[in-house]
């Protein structure tokens, strides 16, 4: 494919603009990961597109800006009724200190603020420690499905050593019999130079094919379907992966069973 | 209007995830006047183009968790939002009836100064409008109206593979007038 005349061919601006066909959007989607020029060329007609409507841009009616945070804080309320609820009893308490003496409704307002203070400080941090929370319960449940997979009595493992040179280089494949998933475990791999990007390789009847770009991905990552292969090797290549392998760039190799 | 550079896009779209208000309005302030020029090109009319406009933000806010940042860029994401928020609103049935009683009460204060020849002389709407004829009307059709590309096909009798070549040209050439 001339990378050159799809890029002008205006699929980008199409795509960009929202205008693409699901099977168009999904090629290029492909297509970008695999040719820096055009993931640019994306990038660029985004700026330029962004830059434009900034430039251009109509000054809303006011209202709408205190309408959403209107809307928004009413999101929120199930969280702020105890803050209402005390505001309230506080207001009535001042209204009868007021009568009684106005140095006391300070002192009191004084209180409130503070509390209410703290009780925002509260709040953000509750939210923090709930997202931090779920974060590690999502890292927790993918933790559990990959050792369901890997313990599956229909997974095939297959130890890949570092090559000569690279002895302490290491990496698994867990590959499905039945679905021919192919799942990889990058246990110790050196840091990937910028530009540069494990892939994986099959080797069936001794020839190697795509088995996927490694990107990086919290313990097992998901790479290409493999029916049939002999071996499994991962090689360091360009960003976005090639269509043959670097033979010297070989870093783990492993025969299957 | 200037965008002050406050946060990154990644830290922008992690503070939203994280439902920060000051996030939230920082985006407001910065894009709210961008998203409201495209809508106006579609919608044609100032105060339901700013209905349009809060929904939009709403939408932005309730859905920041589906936006894909490998997909392109936040603002990129917004305007799809924006594009077909407008588009559902000038194809909605309560639309189409207001517009017509507009139209016969406009009839009668002639012609100049209405309100729709000034939204498409703003934006991007004011950039198609530079492109030739046979262009120009493919983009309006298909960006600011929604049609696909069939239906533009059979509504200017062209055959299909002409509309999608001469779509094609135009955006190339569009995209030439945007370049800064």
């Amino acid at each position: 494919m001339d990378i050159k005349v799809y890029i002008e061919s205006g699929v980008i601006e199409s795509y960009v603009l929202g205008m693409a066909d699901a099977q168009e959007a999904a090629e290029l989607e492909q297509l970008s990961r695999q040719h820096p020029a055009i993931r640019k060329a994306i990038d660029e007609f985004e700026a330029a597109l962004e830059q434009q409507a900034l430039a251009t841009a109509v000054m809303p009616a006011p209202r709408v800006k205190e309408q959403l945070l209107a809307e928004l804080a009413f999101e929120k309320k199930s969280k702020k009724s105890v803050v209402i609820g005390w505001s309230r009893y506080l207001a009535a308490a001042s209204v009868i200190l007021l009568v009684v003496s106005a140095s006391l409704n300070v002192y009191f307002y004084k209180q409130f603020s503070s509390a209410h203070t703290a009780y925002q400080a509260l709040l953000v941090e509750k939210t923090s420690l709930l997202s931090e929370n779920q974060q590690t319960q999502t890292k927790l449940l993918d933790l559990h499905s990959n050792m369901q997979m890997m313990s599956d009595p229909s997974m095939i493992k297959v130890s890949m050593p570092g090559v000569a040179g690279k002895e302490n280089s290491l990496a698994t494949v867990f590959w499905d019999s039945k679905s021919k998933d192919v799942y990889l475990l990058p246990n110790k791999l050196p840091e990937a130079a910028a530009g540069k990007q494990y892939q994986l390789w099959a080797i069936v009847d001794g020839k190697p094919v795509d088995a996927g770009v490694i990107e990086a991905c919290a313990g097992l990552c998901k790479m290409k379907n493999i029916p049939t292969a002999s071996m499994f090797a991962i090689t360091l290549e360009n960003k976005g992966g090639s269509t043959a392998p670097t033979l010297d760039q070989m870093y783990v190799a492993g025969k299957v069973g | 209007m200037e965008v002050v550079k406050k946060y990154s896009e990644p830290e922008l779209v992690q503070l939203l995830r994280e439902r920060g208000e000051s996030a939230f309005g920082y985006l407001y302030d910065n894009y709210s006047g961008a998203l409201l020029s495209i809508i106006l090109n579609i919608v044609n009319e100032e105060e339901l183009a700013n209905d349009v406009l809060q929904d939009v933000f709403v939408k932005i806010w309730k859905q920041i968790d589906s936006y894909d940042s490998s997909k392109g860029r936040l603002f990129t994401w917004m305007l799809n939002i924006a594009r077909n928020a407008s588009i559902d609103t000038v194809r909605s049935k309560s639309f189409q009836n207001s517009r017509q009683n507009r139209e016969l009460t406009e009839d009668v204060y002639a012609a100049g100064g209405t309100s729709e020849t000034r939204t498409d002389q703003i934006g991007l709407r004011k950039m198609v409008h530079s492109l030739k004829e046979e262009y120009r009307v493919l983009v309006e059709l298909s960006y600011f109206q929604g049609f696909t590309q069939d239906e533009i096909a059979n509504m200017l009798k062209i055959p299909l593979g002409t509309v999608k070549t001469r779509l094609r040209a135009a955006l190339t050439q569009l995209r030439e007038i945007i370049k800064p």
